[in-house]
């Protein structure tokens, strides 16, 4: 009978446990539907592209100042004034229009479309 | 900085560096200016997050506690949804950088305080750490397959020739591309703030156009909010791509 007792008590709490885990999923479902809904959508996309087009800012700047630099430095070590830094730097575009490629075909694991919500934590 | 109340509005003395404390060793000049200052508020405010508001241990947790948990949780699942559960063990390095810098950009919406995260040389000296321990880690534990990062799958031998320097080009563009997109973000956020603020001044001073200084005002308020928001993201964003860049480490293959 003392074996019976703390059984049902475990049944009923592993039954309340399973219960509290649908309501807490049910209500981070609820959650992340809303999230992009409300007042602060307009401010948000809006924080959203100007960040975006930032990003694709510096990523394609910084492939083209890195491979003008590469191409200055080893025209500057070896002795080839001009010409490894215009290869280089079309390298470096190339590697730029890659970086912004890489970024558009990146659509799954974006975190421009993340649906976790960055703000709204802090 | 607040421009609201300057003489004549300049909307870049905000990221003017002033030595509080000056001080060389063997010519190198260390003086402590504000952006240390802020740094260390910056700093302080991450352990009295981290530590004073879950000192409790409260089961039902606080305010404090609560804001902790969250951060803890939401860096964690970021951390191991994009590194995988061996990038955890860089749990710790991507929880302290997105904390400081999220605590720096906060800080630095606060009118008359000094924005870190603006100099351009604290973001690339945060990016360039990244890029070190990502080089030294993969090197460590892949030893040359970390290579591998540079050769793209399923491409014919020709076109490897110019793919593989684009690759690394692009590889060594990221600390820069990094740095500049916190940096931006943060000065042209602080740069439009400063320029609407010198317009309210402008307008008082400008006799009867004085009734238009509201609008600025206005468009301000709105700005702050998105301010708010950019604080925030770009915080994200600097230790999404942390984590994405680490992810190359242990898995260059890509």
């Amino acid at each position: 009978m003392s074996d019976q007792e703390p059984d049902k008590e475990e049944v009923a709490l592993q039954a309340r446990l399973a219960k509290l885990n649908d309501a807490l999923r049910a209500r981070d479902a609820r959650q992340a539907a809303q999230t992009p809904t409300g007042a602060a959508a307009r401010g948000n996309s809006l924080g959203r592209a100007m960040s975006a087009g930032l990003n694709v800012f510096s990523e394609f700047v910084a492939a083209i100042v890195v491979g003008a630099f590469v191409g200055w430095q080893a025209d500057a070590w070896l002795g080839t004034k001009p010409w490894l830094m215009v290869a280089f730097l079309g390298l470096g575009t190339a590697a730029g229009f890659w970086n912004i490629y890489r970024i558009a075909a990146r659509k799954a694991p974006s975190y421009e479309e993340d649906e976790t919500p960055p703000d709204g934590k802090a | 900085m607040n421009p609201e109340t300057a003489a004549k509005p300049n909307p870049i003395e905000q990221f003017e560096l002033v030595r509080l404390w000056e001080h060389e060793i063997n010519g190198v000049e260390v003086s402590f200016t504000n952006a240390s200052l802020y740094m260390l508020i910056a700093a302080l405010g991450v352990v009295l997050l981290m530590i004073v508001a879950t000192s409790s241990k409260a089961l039902t947790p606080g305010r404090g506690q609560a804001a902790a948990e969250m951060l803890y949780e939401f860096v964690a699942g970021m951390v191991r949804q994009i590194a995988g559960e061996e990038g955890m063990r860089f749990f710790p390095f991507v929880f302290s950088l997105f904390a400081f810098v999220l605590i720096a950009n906060l800080i630095g919406l606060f009118p008359y305080t000094f924005s870190v995260t603006s100099q351009i040389i604290v973001t690339f000296g945060f990016a360039v750490f990244v890029m070190a321990i990502v080089v030294a880690y993969g090197f460590y534990r892949n030893g040359f397959g970390f290579l591998k990062l540079f050769v793209p799958h399923g491409v014919p031998a020709p076109v490897l020739v110019v793919l593989i320097p684009i690759e690394i080009i692009s590889f060594l563009s990221r600390p820069i591309s990094l740095s500049v997109r916190l940096f931006a973000n943060m000065l042209a956020g602080h740069i439009t703030l400063a320029v609407f603020g010198g317009f309210v001044a402008l307008l008082l001073g400008a006799g009867a156009w004085a009734a238009l200084a509201p609008v600025p005002l206005l468009a301000i308020t709105a700005l702050y909010a998105l301010e708010l928001l950019v604080a925030c993201l770009q915080a994200f964003v600097f230790s999404v791509l942390t984590c994405v860049y680490l992810n190359d480490a242990i898995h260059p293959g890509h």
